[in-house]
């Protein structure tokens, strides 16, 4: 393992952890529908950071960078549908409060 | 080749989007049934090897050529994507929305076969996420208040699974260099720990997809608030292929059957058929009893792969396509109630078996199947599955799984004496019988259901032997 892999090996295992705990976080917490989805996002981030970086350590860039574009172009179609159901529970309720999506029970 | 599952219904949806009007996108409905009747009818051609593998010339993803469990499943989607059509074509009201339905369930079928018939863990990803997204659309297609929150629900928990899976594939991508079930398996083989964890963080996606208690919170709100047509989809087949499927073939493919793995999916199997069973016994609503009848029976397929012996497997691998077709039943006929009394109240039904014979018919044949009585098809899936518990020596979790089926029974009776026995209520006086979109898939599907029960040497012989081979792919 060269210097600069060491290096950058430091610097996913700091700030990977971080990343996760962070989207976790924001959805556990928030009442928030729009920041639900933002703390998909977020985690969704962070998988894409360890799949680069798989790439980079495996030497197999190229796969990577295919995979990555692949979850790019998924993760946005996801998020898309998401936001669109999340505009018409707001064109229901005149909110975005969590806590008013709960008629469902049983 | 076993590529043309996948793409051929994929521009299918592209052709018949293309602007040349609104009674040119009606074509979706007739297409639809066309492909649905297609690949069962291919499944079931007496030929050797029907779909062989042959590299695809449009896409970069590998589409293996189907095994025993994978030709049964592709069977069952066939099956379930046409009454689904018919009871959803029939059900939806505006035009437009119609052929929205269809052409979103034509994609789901390709993202499901591709499931069935992906090669590596990448692609799974891929088409297990085109299944997700064409749900959560389905799902939330009458923009009603209930709907939305179901998909809502199904959204967030499907994306935690997603990610999930895909924290999975990437320490597989960083531990081997590549996504290909052999390579995983490899590493598994060596003790590696990164490995261990990461096949976990892949069942325990896949266990949230599938619904399986105590994942299973997302399921009954999505199943209930769905529309008719789309809850006999999500429940025959979506949840069932991405979910149960992929654990099987995970399994199979990848971690093989070893002591841990047999242990969670035993402990996840018992408490899904339990809980699953006992949330059943109180609910009000038709649809919503259904769908923890579903979470259920998928405890006993769980359980059967848990047995980790031959019969285990084959239990498995036929319970999956018996519920299949009795819960499509079912919900079949919960939709033809739906459309015919505006309720699915069981407490303000009864006494429809007078007014609607052929859906209450049909429904005793799928509630004694599904209760696992003699001779129809479940009897023998739950036996096979008993049998491989007792066989393995897990004595406790046969007894489980006897003690969910004699629960089984009591809530389906319920059901059935609330709904369709009894006496009908003066509002309900001039009700009658529902159309043919719905008799026919119920009569078809229990006919299905007696014939899998009394032929089953045949079917057996046919169908369920072969499963076996999955055993020894490690």
């Amino acid at each position: 393992m060269t210097q600069e892999t060491a290096q950058l090996l430091r610097l996913y295992i700091v700030f990977l952890p971080l990343i996760f705990v962070a989207g976790f976080y924001c959805v556990i917490t928030t009442r928030n529908l729009i920041r639900t989805l933002l703390g998909l996002e977020i985690l969704t981030k962070a998988v894409t950071l360890m799949l680069a970086l798989a790439g980079y350590l495996t030497g197999r860039t190229a796969m990577s960078q295919a995979l990555i574009i692949t979850l790019i172009v998924i993760e946005v179609v996801v998020i898309a549908v998401a936001a669109g159901v999340v505009l018409n529970i707001f064109r229901h309720n005149n909110s975005l409060d969590a806590r008013n999506i709960r008629s469902l029970k049983g | 080749m076993s590529w043309t599952l996948v793409v051929v219904p994929i521009i299918a949806v592209i052709l018949l989007n293309l602007p040349f009007g609104e009674g040119y996108r009606k074509l979706a409905f007739p297409a639809g049934i066309f492909l649905a009747v297609l690949q069962s009818a291919l499944v079931l051609l007496p030929i050797e090897n029907m779909f062989p593998y042959g590299a695809c010339p449009l896409s970069p993803f590998v589409f293996l050529s189907p095994d025993a469990l994978g030709l049964l499943m592709i069977l069952s989607v066939g099956i379930v994507v046409f009454s689904a059509l018919l009871v959803g074509w029939r059900m939806t009201d505006k035009t437009s929305r119609k052929s929205d339905f269809a052409n979103l369930i034509i994609l789901a079928m390709a993202g499901m076969n591709g499931v069935i018939l992906s090669g590596d863990l990448f692609s799974l990803y891929v088409f297990l996420e085109i299944v997700a997204v064409s749900s959560f659309i389905l799902i939330a297609m009458d923009k009603n208040r209930e709907a939305l929150e179901g998909s809502f629900k199904y959204i967030m928990l499907s994306a935690v699974a997603t990610i999930l899976i895909l924290s999975s594939i990437s320490v597989f991508l960083m531990l081997t260099g590549s996504t290909s079930f052999s390579a995983a398996a490899a590493a598994l083989k060596q003790g590696n720990h990164a490995a261990v964890l990461a096949s976990g963080l892949f069942i325990i996606g896949l266990l949230i997809k599938g619904g399986i208690a105590p994942f299973h919170g997302w399921l009954p709100d999505a199943y209930t608030s769905a529309p008719a047509g789309v809850s006999i989809f999500l429940a025959g087949i979506v949840t069932k292929t991405t979910g149960i499927y992929t654990i099987i073939k995970l399994v199979s493919y990848v971690t093989g059957y070893t002591g841990p793995v047999k242990e969670i999916l035993l402990f996840f199997g018992a408490v899904s058929a339990l809980l699953g069973a006992f949330a059943a016994l109180d609910q009000k609503n038709f649809k919503r009893m259904l769908a923890y009848s579903s979470i259920s029976q998928m405890g006993y397929v769980i359980m059967g792969l848990g047995a980790g012996n031959p019969l285990g497997v084959m239990g498995a691998a036929f319970h999956l396509f018996n519920h299949a077709i009795f819960k499509t039943q079912l919900f079949v006929n919960s939709a033809a109630v739906e459309q015919e009394t505006g309720t699915l109240n069981m407490d303000r039904l009864g006494g429809l078996s007078d007014k609607m014979p052929v859906t209450g018919a049909t429904s005793v044949v799928a509630l004694l199947s599904t209760a696992g009585v003699p001779p129809l098809s479940g009897f023998w899936s739950k036996l096979l599955v008993i049998v491989a518990l007792w066989v393995a020596g897990y004595k406790i979790y046969a007894l489980i799984a006897v003690f969910a089926g004699v629960v089984t029974l009591a809530y389906l009776l319920s059901m059935q004496r609330r709904v369709f026995f009894g006496n009908i209520s003066a509002s309900f006086s001039n009700i009658k019988e529902a159309g043919v979109s719905f008799t026919l898939p119920a009569v078809l599907l229990s006919t299905i259901t007696i014939a899998a029960g009394v032929f089953f040497p045949y079917v057996f012989e046919k169908l369920i032997i072969p499963v076996q081979a999955l055993l020894g792919l490690l």
